[in-house]
């Protein structure tokens, strides 16, 4: 047996994302997750005003700053226990749908599908029609998912001004009006989207295609016209299939959601306790049971990370993170390892389909389990469902011109005290839990979707999702790795999303 | 053929987001159009990252000419100036910047980040971070002030959190054509750095007539109470619309000034710092001892469909 270790670096990837493989064989039997870069963020929120989250957050992320700020704007508004109009849940949701769409085709058509025209492939039967669909600026899923990608954000700048990067959830709700301006204007862009994805993408209609309950009624449908099977899911469906993507990258089986899209008409509750459209939970791989979920089950772990060790987990509340960069011992990344009641966790649009209970991802599930392929076509099957459900909200919106969009607070100070804000990004749950003290910001943790997928091993010595999701894969050639491209691309990747908060030292602040 | 290439260093992604987001010109048409041919994108290629590795060994052997260089992210120099909080290939990204720029033609800083030090360089600054050129307002980045890329440009700095998209596709097609790219005093491009946010906002007449918002979600102007840095900051964001559709004070946002040297301010960012009843910090090149005279004489002449904030947004 000949042991090597391998270095691998991945592209088309948000941030620097290092995998360190030790090959048997051809053979993963180890895997770390390297998180190279350190930012700092959240140690630059502390002393600041409780506002300056909304401005400051959503800089965490390029790709999922409207979750960031919906996520910050949520912990502000239980701090103070603030309400929000109807209108502006019905915006924020919509807004947020937008984004997701917008990583979604990004991910998929962009990063994704295009390790299919890799050279490695160039003899299969399917190659040249996965090159005039896939390959970067020249295949035509490519391009249409360039231009409604672009468009779809569209959406988001109408109400918010601009994406990336806007401000505009402010405690009590948003900062412009349903007007029906904006309405049409968002109509229009997204029924120009829907007619691309029913003819390029899924070749039905989008009605028709969500009907699909099971995993045999979706091969019917694949085999059932020509244009079924050479619209781009159905190119995905096979190549991704004939690649065997079905058989690989499974990783933890315990899933977790936090839900998402709040009930418009529950603006008086506290968000922690709004029904959510997309169901909240935890699913164990083992039992097959799904649990409510309870933000006070999570906690991380720093035992191979490169911060100041402390035993066991913690809570973010209690949360510790202090940079503490030891390149050359067994610590070997930038991500902390959360933990679900002590449980290893996946999160992303499989875990929530499967938590929210998706007919036709359940009927895959439980035939195959949750495959490198059946995580990439939850996402896509998410689209669908989410252009659908934007149709509806912008229908809403449509009848509330007039209608209040905030309530402004009373005071613009925040009282002292803790609130945290939970929601679903593209790629999964993602938290933040923030202390303020004295009117300004003491603690402000943040935990990602992607901290969850690239956690590494934590103090029981676990592997973290994606580490695992490689183990046992062999590797034809380990220095071009296409399969372990596969695999974790499938996770949508985000490392800038791994971000770390410091509460060791108070920030000194300079005031007139 | 000009080749590009483009590496992030501590970066949030955010402007290669907004980059796909440009439509005048888009990306593509860049590639299409204005004969630009990536050599490495880090979002977009597909090629293996061995094939970086070499792209990059094969520029730093004078073998491949890199005609444009576009970083994107903040220089990160922690911790205690190794820079290996931003490694590559086993040594700090810094360095691989300090040299692939001496073989571009051109080096394009993308982004506040990159030219300033942007939201990673706010105070406490945890890992010592700096743009390629400046340090925040004075010079002292990661190059010498007196550095020169090969066609004898300063940084070209593309600042903004992000940059605006049309912002890059449009200067990056003047390098690529040859059309001569201006800068101001800050080695931002002129042509994109020459008016502020506030010319072109809609919420202008209610500036002018002195009414102004105190809480947000309405009409007027969000300059004396809600931090509003429009008329200061210069951004084309009123000039050529965000995502063709809109701006953040359009939308009843503040402009946070962010393609400024020193965005994000260290104070609260939601209110306007006053002495007394007027902004610490008033509209470029207007005389405090004036502003106040004017402004109640303004607001005494404000007609009541402005005084009633009737107008629509
Ligand atoms: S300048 Fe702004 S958008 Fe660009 S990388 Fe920095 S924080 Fe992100
Ligand atoms: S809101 Fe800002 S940019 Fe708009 S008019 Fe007022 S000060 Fe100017």
């Amino acid at each position: 047996m000949s042991s090597r270790v391998v270095r691998i670096e991945l592209n088309r990837v948000e941030g620097d994302l290092d995998f360190e493989l030790t090959l048997q064989d051809r053979v993963v039997v180890d895997a770390r997750c390297i998180g190279s870069l350190y930012r700092g963020f959240e140690q630059i929120m502390i002393g600041r005003k409780p506002m300056d989250a909304l401005v400051i957050t959503p800089r965490i992320c390029g790709i999922c700053g409207t979750a960031q700020l919906n996520a910050a704007v949520l912990a502000l508004e239980q701090l103070a226990n603030l309400q929000v109009p109807a209108t502006a849940l019905h915006i924020r949701n919509l807004c947020l749908m937008a984004e997701t769409v917008q990583s979604d085709l990004r991910q998929s058509f962009l990063f994704f599908t295009a390790d299919f025209c890799h050279s490695k492939y160039a003899g299969r039967p399917w190659y040249e029609t996965a090159v005039s669909a896939f390959l970067p600026f020249k295949g035509w899923a490519h391009k249409g998912a360039l231009e409604y990608s672009r468009q779809m954000v569209e959406i988001v700048a109408l109400f918010g001004g601009q994406w990336p990067h806007s401000s505009y959830m402010l405690p009590g709700g948003v900062t412009s009006p349903a007007s029906p301006r904006h309405v049409l204007n968002s109509l229009s862009i997204l029924n120009k989207a829907i007619q691309w994805f029913e003819t390029r993408i899924i070749a039905t209609e989008l009605d028709q295609w969500l009907a699909i309950q099971t995993n045999s009624e979706f091969f019917n449908w694949l085999d059932g016209k020509p244009g079924h099977s050479d619209s781009a899911i159905g190119l995905f469906t096979r190549i991704g299939r004939d690649i065997g993507l079905q058989r690989l990258g499974f990783g933890t089986p315990h899933m977790l959601s936090y839900g998402a899209y709040d009930h418009p008409e529950q603006g008086d509750k506290p968000s922690a306790l709004r029904d959510r459209r997309y169901r909240a939970g935890f699913l164990n791989g083992d039992s097959g049971q799904i649990l409510p979920f309870d933000q006070t089950k999570v906690s991380e772990h720093v035992r191979f990370s490169w911060f100041q060790p402390y035993s066991g987990g913690r809570h973010p509340f209690q949360g510790q993170t202090i940079p503490d960069y030891q390149p050359h011992t067994d610590r070997y990344t930038w991500c902390k390892a959360p933990r679900y009641q002590d449980n290893v966790v996946q999160t992303g649009p499989l875990a929530d389909a499967l938590i929210d209970g998706d007919p036709l991802i359940t009927s895959f599930y439980q035939s195959e389990k949750g495959s490198a392929w059946l995580r990439q076509f939850a996402r896509l099957r998410r689209t669908a469902k989410l252009l659908a459900d934007m149709r509806e909200i912008l229908g809403e919106l449509g009848k509330r011109s007039g209608s209040p969009h905030i309530i402004p607070p009373h005071s613009s100070e925040f009282p002292d005290g803790e609130g945290y804000g939970l929601v679903t990004a593209a790629r999964g749950g993602l938290g933040h839990w923030l202390q303020v003290t004295d009117g300004l910001i003491s603690r402000y943790q943040v935990v990602t979707p992607t901290a969850w997928n690239a956690s590494p091993k934590d103090s029981e010595g676990r592997h973290g999702h994606w580490e695992s999701s490689l183990l046992g894969l062999e590797i034809d050639n380990p220095d071009d790795p296409v399969e372990v491209g596969h695999i974790i691309r499938s996770h949508d990747p985000c490392l800038v999303c791994t971000v770390h908060m410091l509460d060791s030292d108070t920030r000194i602040s300079i005031r007139p | 053929m000009k080749s590009l290439l483009w590496l992030q260093t501590g970066s949030c992604g955010g402007d290669t987001m907004s980059v796909l987001c440009a439509d005048s010109p888009s990306l593509e048409e860049l590639i299409d159009h204005f004969g630009i041919r990536i050599l490495w994108q880090p979002s977009l290629s597909t090629e293996s990252a061995a094939s970086l590795e070499r792209t990059i060994d094969a520029i730093l052997a004078d073998q491949l000419a890199l005609d444009i260089f576009c970083v994107e992210g903040s220089i990160i120099c922690g911790p205690n100036g190794s820079g290996m909080f931003d490694p590559y290939r086993g040594r700090a990204k810094m360095d691989w910047i300090r040299r692939l720029a001496e073989k571009a033609g051109v080096l394009v800083a993308i982004g506040t980040c990159a030219a300033f030090g942007g939201v990673h360089s706010a105070p406490p600054n945890p890992t010592d971070c700096l743009g390629l050129q400046f340090d925040k307002t004075t010079g002292g980045g990661l190059l010498a002030d007196s550095w020169r890329s090969r066609l004898g440009l300063p940084v070209v700095n593309l600042a903004g959190c992000p940059t605006h998209p049309n912002t890059m596709t449009k200067t990056l097609a003047m390098l690529a054509t040859g059309i001569p790219l201006e800068l101001d005093h800050l080695n931002r491009p002129k042509l994109f750095f020459n008016t502020t946010v506030h010319q072109g906002c809609t919420r202008n007449e209610y500036h002018e007539y002195d009414v102004e918002d105190t809480s947000f979600g309405g009409n007027a102007c969000m300059f004396f109470n809600l931090g509003c840095q429009g008329p200061m900051t210069m951004a084309v964001c009123n000039s050529e619309l965000w995502n063709g559709r809109n701006s953040k004070t359009r939308a009843g946002v503040p402009c946070f000034g962010c393609t400024s040297p020193d965005f994000p301010l260290d104070r609260d960012l939601f209110l306007t710092e006053k002495i007394g009843p007027i902004p610490v910090n008033l509209p470029l090149g207007v005389e405090r001892a004036n502003y106040m005279a004017y402004k109640s004489l303004a607001h005494d002449a404000a007609p009541e469909r402005v005084l009633n904030k009737k107008m629509d947004t």
